[in-house]
């Protein structure tokens, strides 16, 4: 009986909403420190936040290593890593561009093309370089800066649901932002109903996915944008190789895997990437599912996906092969 | 049916973070709140503002209506920028097929909400006040 206690929490945190729902004894407790330790991981890794990890390596770019914590540590060498593997699809050294962006958001007006290809140099994965043993970081040119806003609530996430298995909790799932992750199944052993946001139609959803220890990620083009004067949808998924909002043919891309780093880091790439080439990448990543949703509204799903994604009515889904 | 329930609360020192219960006008019963330390909300419609930080255009006014010690509606109100329904309705995760197919949650809903939270949480300050 006790081990169904269920308690919930919604929150502000890491420049988003913060929802989650946990099942257990110490379910309450759980969710107070995952709580806690939300804010703790934003403290480090938030570039708005002076005193950050991020914020003093991005102040000391060009000029001295800044010592930084194991999380910090982590999430930039994962953030490597996926950078490396995509071929600098996903860069968190676009923060100059980023910035160039939302102030054009203030505006409504595109930045200047060539305030654009002035800033570019500076996005360059390889410019950031980790020492393990020190746990230090530098980012080697001046004006470099780090934004973790592709890969950041991915690795909260799974810290989050790290510490509910601590509070013996099986069953939960947490929702950073959309960042969705699920813990076990429901106590009546049915698996989570994740919806997925239709990415044209407030208010609706565009199909579901059932989780059990899986993390649902999805990088869409609706999520923070603004229309310029010409009236073109102008997003907020930078292509780190144009500094323009990518456009791939996609508007949104869902991931399913088992960790949510990885699902918020290749959301992203996949995103940037397009469907044909995000298919391939997906081949040497393990345990890992897409939903690609085209700018014709048709769903494509990789075949793993097959039993567990259902679209709603109207909607046309394609199975990937 | 699925019964939306959102639990905030307020975390003494490190700003930001609220829990709180929202119970379900429509049908009729108010979500039972979990044993979280609470203190006691008097009944009453409460107004917070948000000035909207850096950028003004955020600026919104939350109405939060308490009743037998439980939040029972928020609205924002003047809102400058959007729909002030459809960011409720984005805030609370509302879509239309949720009850319909069981959703427990959205994957790819996101929302830069925090001037309307801190609406909200200002609004839940004036509670105090009486």
């Amino acid at each position: 009986m006790l081990k169904n206690v269920e308690a919930q929490s919604c929150y502000y945190g890491m420049d988003t909403v913060i929802t989650s729902k946990a099942y257990g004894r110490y379910a309450k407790r759980a969710l107070k420190a995952a709580a806690k330790e939300a804010l703790r991981l934003e403290k480090l890794l938030s570039r708005f936040i002076p005193e950050s990890d991020i914020s003093r390596i991005n102040r000391s770019a060009g000029l001295n290593w800044e010592q930084i914590s194991d999380d910090t540590l982590e999430v930039l060498s994962q953030a490597g890593k996926l950078s490396n593997y995509s071929k600098g699809l996903l860069d968190i050294t676009i923060a100059p561009l980023v910035d160039l962006w939302r102030a054009g958001k203030d505006t409504l007006e595109i930045p200047d093309d060539l305030r654009i290809k002035q800033l570019l140099p500076l996005v360059d994965h390889k410019g950031l370089e980790l020492n393990f043993h020190g746990k230090a970081a530098i980012l080697h040119k001046t004006g470099q800066a780090i934004d973790l806003g592709g890969i950041g609530k991915g690795y909260a996430g799974d810290k989050l649901l790290k510490l509910y298995k601590k509070y013996d909790i099986s069953s939960a799932f947490v929702n950073i932002g959309g960042n969705v992750l699920t813990l076990g199944r429901k106590p009546d052993g049915s698996k989570w109903q994740v919806g997925i946001s239709h990415p044209r139609e407030e208010n609706h959803l565009i199909g579901t996915v059932e989780a059990a220890d899986k993390a649902v990620v999805t990088s869409g083009d609706y999520q923070r944008y603004f229309k310029d004067s010409q009236g073109k949808r102008q997003h907020h998924i930078l292509d780190p190789s144009t500094g323009y909002p990518a456009e791939s043919g996609l508007v949104s891309v869902t991931i399913v895997s088992d960790s949510s780093t990885a699902a918020d880091g290749l959301s992203t790439v996949l995103f940037v990437a397009g469907k044909e080439q995000g298919i391939e990448l997906l081949k040497n990543v393990p345990n890992t599912e897409a939903i690609f949703i085209d700018t014709d509204l048709v769903v494509h799903i990789t075949a793993g996906l097959t039993d567990c994604f259902h679209a709603v009515r109207d909607i046309k889904v394609k199975v990937l092969n | 049916m699925v019964i939306l329930g959102i639990v905030i609360f307020l975390v003494v020192g490190m700003g930001g973070a609220l829990l709180f219960t929202e119970g379900e006008r429509r049908e009729g019963k108010n979500l039972p709140i979990d044993n979280v330390d609470f203190k006691r909300l008097d009944d009453g419609t409460y107004i917070g503002e948000y000035e909207g930080g850096k950028y003004k255009w955020r600026a919104n006014k939350a109405k939060v209506t308490i009743k037998s010690n439980k939040i029972t509606d928020i609205e924002i109100i003047e809102d400058k920028v959007s729909n002030t329904t459809e960011i409720k309705n984005k805030l609370f995760q509302r879509v239309i097929e949720k009850q319909s197919l069981q959703v427990d949650t959205i994957s790819g809903a996101t929302i830069t909400s925090k001037a309307y939270l801190k609406s909200i949480e200002n609004a839940l300050k004036k509670t105090k006040e009486k």
